[in-house]
């Protein structure tokens, strides 16, 4: 996916959150549609199971209007996080330009966490995206659980951001760390404006 | 950084991210505006010229007529 036509004026960002099963990527995109002015809230697509599990995946489309001349949107999504929705997650991150790994700080999800980083790693390097280089955050939800529950902040960037990626804590049923994540996306998607080969 | 407790206004995170993002774009916009090579100027078109001819429409300069049939021809 361009990032920026300079031909039609329009910057467009894909970024994509990521991560295992009920770590809070539906709730980010959640949060994110209740704070928008009512002006700008477009639909949010969302399909879940009859158990509020997300089948597909859930679309938000962020238009932030003209900003310097260039029409710029936003579309953030969101991948099932289970596994045997491996054909979903691979069709939802083709074009990518970013993604806001979403990992469940629960103690016994830790492996979860990993599983889904691997599996990140390998859907990037199917398409042809360098995992190494894909702009990439994490976000460590739930920190608002009990202390016995939850792995500790040091110890998950350790076993997880071997890349040394901005992190975040975050609890993003109240909201925490949510615009933090997404500021922090944004920010890196757009440094790659900054060289010509970016343009579309 | 600590994951906030409360749950802000309503609209204020988005107007934040909004303010944020602009400068962003803004600056960046400008950075790769100045990046760009400065457009090529027009070249002016090449016109052939007209054979000199005599006053009664003898051609006199055949290398002209020549260069301009085989210009004509590509």
């Amino acid at each position: 996916m361009s990032v920026v036509n300079y031909s039609t004026r329009e910057i467009t960002c894909k970024i994509v959150y990521y991560g295992p099963g009920r770590s809070g990527k539906t709730t980010n995109l959640q949060h994110i549609y209740s704070q928008l002015p009512e002006d700008r809230k477009g639909k949010m697509v969302s399909l879940a199971t009859e158990t509020d599990r997300t089948l597909f995946f859930d679309f938000l489309p962020l238009d932030l209007g003209n900003i310097s001349g260039f029409s710029t949107r936003f579309q953030l999504y969101t991948v099932p996080g289970q596994v045997y929705y491996a054909a979903t997650r691979r069709l939802v991150l083709q074009g990518v330009d970013g993604v806001v790994f979403v990992a469940d700080s629960q103690a016994r999800q830790l492996a979860e966490n990993i599983e889904s980083l691997q599996d990140l790693h390998a859907n990037l390097a199917e398409d042809g995206f360098d995992p190494r280089t894909m702009p990439l955050v994490m976000q460590y939800n739930k920190r608002d659980l009990p202390a016995s529950e939850i792995t500790p902040l040091d110890e998950l960037d350790e076993r997880l951001n071997f890349r040394g990626v901005p992190h975040f804590p975050a609890n993003a049923i109240n909201g925490g760390g949510v615009f933090e994540s997404l500021r922090s996306i944004a920010s890196l998607v757009l440094a790659r404006l900054s060289t010509p080969a970016a343009k579309g | 950084m600590t994951p906030g407790e409360k749950e802000p206004d309503e609209g204020t995170e988005f107007a934040d991210f909004m303010a944020d993002i602009s400068n962003e774009i803004s600056e960046r916009v400008g950075s790769l505006d100045a990046a760009l090579p400065a457009p090529a100027p027009p070249v002016a078109r090449k016109t052939a010229k007209t054979p000199a001819t005599s006053e009664s429409g003898m051609i006199l300069d055949w290398s002209n007529v020549v260069d301009r049939m085989i210009e004509e021809m590509l």
